[in-house]
């Protein structure tokens, strides 16, 4: 079921310029056509958490194909893009990060093997600035960050 | 952490090395090194990147080595071999030295220093500021929280980039996010929008290249989407400016044609590069960690001790 991202309440007042650049990073990678669920900050500010987005971090589905494309998407948008990995190595990788001018994209590529089923099927498309987005269901988003982060709520 | 001075184990060794090798002249550095090394049994070489770290005027408010040869740049561009660049203590070096001999009572540096530069949690603060706050609470120890956390002021990046953020809670010693951005200003003939004071983690490089790809990557859309609108930099071209006259960097953008510089400024404030985040974190408050500082160090004499770092600042700049 698609959604739609927060505007009036969350600041944005249905301007896309309000999107924070970690919630652009993943809308420009998903015009890509890669396969990945949003998760992490950017995710919680989606679903209306009041919360700081320092970066995008997405779990990459699995599979020859769509590290293909990951590697070459993430390699266009790389402001060093032979730091980018081949699409080989991204699928033995558990983190990748990757600086574009949408600052930091963290690619979850463990999470994505040991998880892509559960993320995929919990989680909601939501249109960013027309578009889709895939962003994880809020229990997983939350149990994820804090696996990784100690901010505070 | 050293508790004479705050600073690492390898940085006093190095430091140590220094004052034994070099005395007041430089000193090649793959002699520094190695006895740096062989006083503390580290493998070969592995001290040098702590050695550049000190050395880089663009790294920590207080400089502890100055650096002869290539140190590298803000840009991409790293130091040259140990082989080709030289060293000597500065002035707060010698007083952190003589801090850690106990020539000195202890002296502040680790904490105005910090520790982000080395991708630390604890950023740096103005260095005078920092003094005065400790003298401040060694003449009135009652003095509240909200007064040494407003002497001291928000944590200040060498390059001279804004800092906002949960300040408040990074005060009282909780761990947040802080938002660093460059200054940008439109050039006196309107031609340019210009980025200053670049953020100190990341390279004036990959700001440009950043700059760049944005304007590059909206600039060939023929039908503008939602998105293209949000990501949109109307820049027609970007010239790096930086150089070792401009250490903080310059980045020079030229509008579109028909764009506002107004409008350019506006865009440049979310490419990242222009802006940065960083994570944060204190041991405990800002002003316990002062006033802790204080109670474990107030038996020996604080006065010289911060006269002398003092001098040794002011002397720098």
């Amino acid at each position: 079921m698609a959604g739609s991202a927060p505007s009036a309440e969350d600041g944005t007042n249905g301007d896309p310029a309000g999107y924070p650049a970690g919630v652009l990073a993943a809308a420009v990678l998903a015009t890509t056509g890669v396969s990945f669920v949003l998760v992490g900050s950017a995710a919680l500010w989606l679903r209306g958490e009041s919360i700081p987005v320092g970066d995008a971090d997405v779990v990459i589905e699995p599979g020859e194909q769509n590290m293909r494309r990951a590697r070459a998407a993430l390699a266009d948008m790389a402001l060093q893009p032979h730091a980018v990995p081949q699409a080989a190595r991204l699928a033995m990788l558990d983190i990748v990060t990757i600086m574009t001018s949408y600052g930091k994209i963290d690619c979850l590529l463990r999470r994505g093997r040991l998880d892509w089923d559960r993320l995929r099927t919990n989680a909601d498309v939501m249109l960013v600035a027309g578009a889709e987005v895939v962003v994880a269901a809020g229990s997983d988003a939350w149990k994820l960050r804090r696996r990784f982060k100690d901010v505070r709520r | 952490m050293s508790e004479r001075s705050g600073v690492g184990a390898v940085q006093v060794a190095i430091l140590e090395a220094l004052a034994a090798t070099a005395g007041r002249g430089f000193r090649s550095n793959e002699h520094v090194l190695r006895e740096a090394e062989s006083r503390i049994g580290l493998a070969p070489w592995y001290a040098y990147p702590v050695l550049v770290d000190l050395a880089q005027p663009w790294k920590m408010p207080v400089t502890l080595v100055d650096g002869q040869g290539n140190f590298g740049s803000r840009g991409n561009d790293p130091a040259a071999s140990r082989r080709y660049t030289e060293s000597r203590l500065t002035e707060a070096g010698r007083v952190v030295l003589a801090a850690e001999r106990r020539d000195l009572a202890p002296v502040p540096v680790g904490l105005i220093n910090g520790t982000t530069y080395r991708d630390g949690t604890q950023p740096p603060f103005r260095p005078l500021a920092v003094i005065e706050a400790i003298r401040h609470v060694i003449r009135h120890p009652i003095a509240t929280a909200q007064d040494i956390v407003s002497m001291i002021g928000p944590p200040d990046f060498i390059t001279g980039c804004t800092v906002t953020g949960d300040l408040e809670a990074f005060a009282a010693g909780l761990p947040t996010e802080l938002r660093l951005q460059a200054k940008i200003t439109i050039s006196d003939d309107g031609q340019s929008v210009i980025v200053e004071n670049i953020p100190p983690n990341i390279t004036t490089d990959d700001a440009a290249m950043s700059i760049a790809k944005r304007a590059g990557q909206t600039s060939d859309l023929s039908q503008p989407s939602p998105l293209h609108t949000a990501t949109r930099l109307d820049v027609s071209s970007v010239w790096d400016e930086s150089n070792s006259r401009t250490p903080d960097g310059r980045i020079v953008c030229k509008p579109a044609t028909g764009v506002p510089p107004e409008q350019v400024r506006d865009q440049l404030t979310t490419v990242y590069g222009v802006y940065t985040t960083i994570y944060v974190a204190l041991p405990r408050s800002l002003s316990a960690t002062i006033r802790q500082w204080v109670e474990t160090n107030q038996a020996e004499d604080l006065a010289a001790s911060l006269t002398a770092l003092e001098t040794a600042i002011r002397d720098a700049t």
